[in-house]
């Protein structure tokens, strides 16, 4: 049902004013910016032009089969906005003005009017007090702040903020890390349909792979918690506002320890919600849910510089991994392919003294077969010389990104990757998009411990 | 449960540890040895009863943290200790209803804490940490989400920073993790199958051969 809120045919958006101060403008100015094909109408009081539209005085002129309204005008104003939407057929809508119970908390009857009238007319509303909605796929971008939505990325992950700020800011850091996304919807108050309205239709699109949340609060845990039992889809949750709110007057220990927070965080771990600390983490999460499920707890770590295996051998211990010995044999046959033989192999394996691709996928292939490995964390170094090897640079990063997603599916078990080199190349890996890359090596380890707690919760429900 | 209407219709929204601890011993969870009593002679058999060591409590609602009030008398091992410990308790606990309580003295070195709280959003949600005088001070618990089954309460004792304390440390034998996750299952049970019960907290959990026992509790009801 909710299909309209992201692909509407037509759009009027209400509160435009050709005006340079005004900001419902800029909701048609970025519809257009990202190539939305449908109609939009611009609605306003006085007349004028906005991005080559004319703009309807009379909102009862506008035409019958219009599927969303955008309403950014002042909050005792939406009701009787939202009422000419009802007249004119229009069932959704977005309600990006604020001014309602964020702003006062006391009786709200604006919002009381808001609720009755989408009621009469069994509209369903996003918001208020939001962003609504940027949908890569039909070019739908709402926000009333300029934006540069060109550079917005097209994947399968789908986010649902509680925050109009936020919201940009993903969408941003997730394209700049060439993690493209579907969807991104602004909810504002949830005076309408929540978190778990979107969820559900989330669970069923198809475009969408990942569902990830940035919450201040939830108002359906039992809800929630259902939905991640059932589905197949991984949810990753940002959750903020966790100042304790325990009772100061709390008579038992468990009330007086109880916050939201840590309820919060055992309701996840008990149904597989992955939760995020920042938003660059819900990158991680994005990237760490997209390798192969991990099975078990012990790691093969390789690195080609020695410090870096070291590193990661504690970042191992940190994240509850443990890195075992390897067979002797394989160890001698590995370091067979040493140049100088002055490094002794063992796990966490440093690789520096091996200089050979095949030397490196012996190793990476052998060590993924041992039964008792579930995963692996590999660090590279790459510099444009070695692109030689490939022919071009370009040719370079789908090469060696190919062949780690080959043997990682052939072995069915993730390979955690990281580079150590300039940011410039680390960043033309990513942008190849090929397979996960990993900003450092601690950060493809932490990515580990999430896609294991992930699937220890799966497997259960499975 | 009868219990808990009892308190109700009189209007009371704690239990006594004494009641508490009933809820929970017909929930299956192992609770100490204890007699309620209200005379000397009554103290008498109750002391034979169990047998020393005893400890005596003064048992009223009112007193959520009896140690704060002192109105706890441990490791008691004669006759003449009973009888002081009894009428020291009675004379501090004059205007309030509440009797006293010999309990047996469970003896062990390490104490946990589990507890049941009704969330408004998630509903009832199980607690597990470390208990006793370290509560407060570690802060050391983690919550599920009532139901809960084996896996979860298992999950429950890895989270908890201080999970070494169930090892086999320093002598002690490690802990019974099969007793202990059954005792954190009932506790949702209780919290699933009995909607007036706002909150329980059994602090503290004292682990003797490696086995919990819930040595003091309290239930708080809810008030509409």
């Amino acid at each position: 049902m909710m299909r309209k809120f992201f692909y509407p045919s037509s759009i009027a958006v209400f509160g435009v004013k050709d005006n340079p101060k005004n900001l419902a403008k800029n909701i048609i100015a970025n519809c257009d910016k990202m190539k939305f094909k449908g109609n939009i109408f611009p609605v306003g009081r006085s007349t004028g032009k906005v991005s080559g539209r004319t703009i309807i005085t009379d909102p009862h002129a506008l035409a019958k089969d219009i599927d969303l309204a955008v309403i950014l005008v002042p909050a005792d104003m939406v009701a009787e906005t939202l009422e000419i939407c009802g007249q004119k057929g229009i069932r959704y809508a977005i309600v990006s003005s604020g001014g309602f119970r964020e702003f006062s908390k006391n009786e709200n009857t604006a919002e009381k009017n808001v609720v009755a009238i989408a009621k009469q007319y069994g509209i369903r509303f996003i918001g208020p007090n939001c962003i609504g909605v940027i949908c890569t796929n039909s070019g739908l971008c709402t926000p009333f702040s300029p934006l540069q939505p060109k550079n917005f990325k097209k994947g399968n992950v789908s986010l649902v903020c509680q925050s109009g700020g936020v919201s940009i800011q993903i969408a941003y850091h997730f394209s700049e890390e060439h993690l493209g996304f579907s969807k991104i919807i602004s909810i504002g108050n949830k005076l309408d349909l929540d978190e778990t309205d979107y969820l559900s239709y989330l669970l069923e699109d198809q475009e969408t792979s990942q569902i990830h949340f940035y919450l201040e609060s939830i108002d359906h845990g039992r809800k929630l918690m259902q939905l991640a039992r059932e589905t197949e889809k991984p949810i990753i949750v940002y959750k903020s506002n966790i100042g304790s709110t325990s009772s100061e007057v709390a008579r038992s220990h468990t009330a007086a320890l109880s916050s939201d927070d840590r309820i919060i965080n055992g309701a996840f771990r008990q149904t597989g919600i992955i939760r995020a600390e920042s938003i660059h983490d819900m990158t991680v999460c994005a990237k760490a849910l997209q390798l192969k499920p991990l099975t078990g707890d012990q790691l093969v770590v390789i690195s080609l510089s020695g410090g870096f295996s070291v590193i990661l051998g504690d970042a191992c211990e940190n994240y509850g991994f443990s890195c075992p010995q390897l067979p002797p044999e394989l160890i001698s046959d590995i370091e067979s392919f040493r140049r100088g033989g002055v490094i002794q192999m063992s796990n966490p394996m440093d690789f520096g003294d091996v200089h050979n691709y095949e030397g490196l996928i012996f190793t990476l292939e052998k060590c993924l077969a041992l039964d008792f490995i579930d995963g692996m964390v590999l660090s590279l170094m790459y510099d444009p010389d070695m692109a030689r090897l490939f022919g071009t640079e370009d040719e370079a990063y789908n090469t060696i990104l190919e062949f780690l997603s080959k043997i990682s599916q052939r072995f069915n078990k993730p390979i955690a990757l990281s580079f150590f080199a300039e940011r410039r190349y680390i960043d033309a890996f990513k942008k190849s998009n090929v397979f996960p890359v990993f900003n450092d090596p601690v950060e493809s380890v932490r990515a580990l411990r999430k896609n294991r707690d992930y699937w220890k919760v799966k497997k259960k429900y499975s | 449960m009868n219990i808990l209407n009892k308190a109700l219709s009189e209007n009371r929204f704690v239990l006594t540890e004494y009641e508490a601890k009933k809820v929970l011993a017909e929930y299956g969870i192992p609770v100490s040895k204890e007699i309620l009593v209200d005379s000397e002679t009554a103290l008498m058999d109750a002391v034979r009863n169990i047998g020393f060591p005893v400890v005596i409590k003064g048992c009223d609602p009112k007193f959520v943290h009896k140690s704060e009030k002192d109105l706890i008398r441990t490791d008691i091992r004669y006759e003449k200790e009973a009888i002081a410990a009894f009428h020291d308790i009675q004379a501090r606990m004059t205007g309030v209803s509440g009797g006293v309580l010999v309990q047996e003295m469970i003896m062990g070195k390490r104490e946990l804490v589990a507890g049941l709280i009704r969330d408004s959003q998630f509903g009832p949600s199980v607690m597990f940490g470390i208990g006793g005088i370290f509560t407060e001070i570690f802060n050391d618990v983690v919550f599920r989400i009532a139901p809960i089954d084996k896996s979860d309460a298992l999950g429950m004792m890895e989270e908890i920073r201080g999970k070494r304390i169930l090892e086999a440390v320093r002598g002690l034998e490690p802990v019974d993790r099969e007793q202990l996750s059954n005792l954190l299952v009932r506790i949702g049970q209780i919290g699933m199958e009995n909607e007036m019960i706002q909150e329980i907290d059994i602090n503290p959990i004292i682990i003797s051969k490696g086995r919990g026992i819930a040595v003091d509790a309290m239930i708080v009801l809810k008030s509409l």
